[in-house]
């Protein structure tokens, strides 16, 4: 047989199909499959909230009148400036999530490398990223992040532009990224400490493969479930941080996420008025994605962790 | 020694020590385990040597410490007559082509998310080597001489039994033909049908490659079918060293005696009166090895000197090695004899 004879399934077509059985199983764990649904509503929602409630409102284009109760021509009442709060709020979707998303990533980039490093290389550069690792991982996360918020933003300038997003979204981005890696890190090095004593790293070595390719080449696809999973808490984690942040005056004025909105009504004496749409909307946006993500992430962590389900 | 002028392998007073911290937040070394502790070897063009020992002799880290996956404590080793043992990673990348390496487990040694293909592929990747008419046509022609359906380029390590992964992992190791290629205990995994299957194949490669191995196994049944000599070790030192026909018909160290009437007969009367030679308690703690002898607290022929004095290997008659105050002239078990006689 020559090398013209080998046809076999091309690798591409067999990712296809592993992909397919993966949706499968994931079909069959209702609760995965509810928190995806929500979250899908919301993507959309994030995507394009103009389709939906029309451009944002402003206090000069608010449509309604102060502090407005639920009716047909405002589901969800308005706030003490007129706007619409369903507008708002479908419109604080794609914020909080552009700041989840940004946010995942800084987290899990952070975890991953300095989990397979730290893991990975043992010894010296163990015990240091380790180290760094332990404090962040002590160090209130929430505290952390309110005292990191005004000095980056001192140092960056409030009106700064990075990237075509203001200063202020990206501080907040920064910060829950920072204070947030240490456990990502930690559980990817337990699982690379795991994987390096497996003996396919033994016979990359034995041909002369160096470190720096055997972390991306056969450590990394094997903590890719692991990371997959953070990844969705991380998410959920941080969309949770940023209406924190926002609530207590750190994040963006301008930009009307969820945190934003609360933070308004707080300010707008909304639960003295006994205005509670006010109130639950945002509110009721953050406890559903959380949630959601949360579902999506333990059932990706049950599918995906090879100990736990009986695969072929 | 038998081949003193271009040995592909010759390690010299190897010792491969681990050390033993304490815990605590500032961790001391208390002690050292001495898992090889002054092995010298050597092996010829072609030529394989059998290492056995019982589980914790040190046979698998001799394996690692030659090819440098665990690093050495002291000695040296020497591939092709060059000095490999302070080599840096960059200096040892082209060292790498002359020796390889097949594992034990074959579940293990396959990366689970890398197909066929690109496993025995890697060597070429790795050392920047194209094969005339191309990687993929030198890894499909390798797939066929090891028994494997070039077909299954693109499957996944899953997919396959056994002694298939073991015919990858060979597959692999003989990609950039090397001189020689440390089995380490490469069937002790896998069932007896398939381990034969495998030693012919190895046999049939060293033949067609003129390949050396390094045989690292426990099973001496095993080892009797491909070694040209073997060698016997026990916690951390090498007891016997002989061509084969020797250690199996006429061996002089007592632990290779009591080795040897371990071997089952395939002769339920042969077997039930057979006498065995028993080793009390178990292998001691390479911690704290026995002072003296090693194996001296099993042994039935040990006596007061073996406490005081450590034997020095020394060779009775040529090619044979041996490290004993005392040893057992008169031939093994009958079981012994007759394994020998259907090796030869």
């Amino acid at each position: 047989m020559t090398a013209a004879a080998v046809t076999s399934p091309p690798r591409r077509h067999r990712r296809l199909e592993a992909a397919r059985d993966f949706a499968v199983r994931f079909s069959s764990r209702t609760d995965g499959v509810v928190g995806l649904a929500i979250l899908l509503v919301f993507a959309i929602l994030a995507i394009a909230p103009q389709l939906f409630v029309g451009p944002l409102e402003t206090a000069v284009t608010a449509t309604g009148s102060s502090l407005e109760a639920p009716s047909a021509a405002h589901l969800l009442g308005t706030d003490e400036l007129g706007r619409d709060i369903l507008n708002l709020t479908v419109h604080g979707a794609r914020i909080s999530m552009t700041i989840g998303f940004l946010a995942t990533l800084i987290t899990i980039a952070l975890g991953a490398g300095i989990g397979i490093m730290s893991g990975y290389l043992g010894g010296k550069a163990d015990a240091l990223l380790m180290w760094l690792t332990d404090v962040f991982l002590v160090l209130p996360n929430f505290v952390l992040a309110i005292a990191l918020a005004p000095i980056l933003l001192d140092i960056i300038g409030a009106q700064a532009e990075l990237f075509g997003i203001r200063a202020t979204l990206l501080v907040i981005v920064v910060v829950i990224g920072v204070t947030s890696w240490a456990t990502t890190a930690r559980i990817i090095r337990s699982q690379v400490l795991s994987l390096k004593e497996r003996m396919f790293v033994d016979r990359a070595r034995v041909i002369g493969t160096g470190s720096g390719r055997i972390m991306r080449r056969h450590i990394l696809p094997n903590v890719v479930n692991l990371i997959v999973a953070q990844s969705v808490l991380t998410f959920a984690y941080a969309v949770f941080t940023e209406t924190s942040l926002s609530f207590i005056g750190l994040g963006d004025p301008f930009a009307p996420s969820w945190g934003e909105i609360l933070a308004a009504a707080q300010s707008a004496g909304a639960p003295g008025l006994l205005a509670w749409w006010y109130i639950a909307a945002p509110a009721v946006s953050v406890v559903l994605v959380v949630v959601a993500f949360t579902l999506v992430g333990n059932a990706l962590d049950d599918l995906l962790n090879p100990k736990s389900a009986v695969r072929r | 020694m038998t081949a003193e002028r271009g040995d592909i392998l010759k390690v010299t007073d190897l010792r491969t020590y681990f050390p033993v911290r304490s815990g605590g937040f500032i961790p001391r070394v208390i002690g050292q385990v001495k898992a090889v502790d002054g092995v010298s070897l050597n092996i010829g063009p072609g030529e394989t040597l059998g290492l056995v020992g019982e589980s914790g002799s040190g046979k698998t880290t001799v394996a690692r410490s030659i090819l440098l996956l665990a690093h050495p404590t002291s000695g040296k080793i020497e591939i092709d007559g060059q000095d490999i043992t302070h080599l840096s990673s960059a200096a040892l990348l082209p060292v790498r082509r002359k020796a390889q390496m097949i594992f034990q487990d074959p579940y293990n040694a396959l990366n689970p998310r890398h197909t066929v293909g690109t496993i025995i592929s890697a060597p070429f990747r790795i050392q920047g080597v194209v094969p005339p008419g191309g990687v993929k046509a030198a890894v499909a022609e390798m797939m066929e001489r090891v028994g494997l359906n070039p077909e299954h380029y693109n499957r996944y390590p899953n997919e396959f039994s056994g002694g298939q992964r073991q015919r990858i992992g060979i597959a692999r190791a003989i990609a950039l033909r090397p001189k020689l290629i440390v089995c380490d205990e490469p069937v002790s995994a896998l069932d007896v049908s398939i381990q034969a299957q495998i030693v012919n194949l190895l046999r049939d490669l060293q033949q067609e490659f003129g390949i050396s191995y390094l045989f690292v196994a426990h099973d001496l049944a095993v080892v009797r079918q491909i070694s040209h000599r073997v060698a016997v070790m026990y916690l951390g030192k090498l007891m016997e060293q002989a061509p084969r026909k020797t250690i199996y018909t006429a061996p002089l160290h007592p632990y290779t005696h009591s080795l040897l009437s371990a071997v089952p007969i395939p002769d339920p009367s042969l077997q039930k009166r057979r006498s065995r030679i028993m080793l009390e308690g178990d292998l001691p703690s390479p911690i704290n090895p026995p002072s003296g002898c090693v194996f001296r607290t099993r042994c039935f022929q040990a006596q007061e000197r073996c406490a005081s004095e450590v034997p020095p290997l020394t060779e009775v008659e040529p090619g044979h090695l041996v490290a004993c105050h005392f040893p057992v002239a008169e031939p093994p078990a009958a079981a012994a004899s007759t394994v020998a006689a259907q090796a030869d």
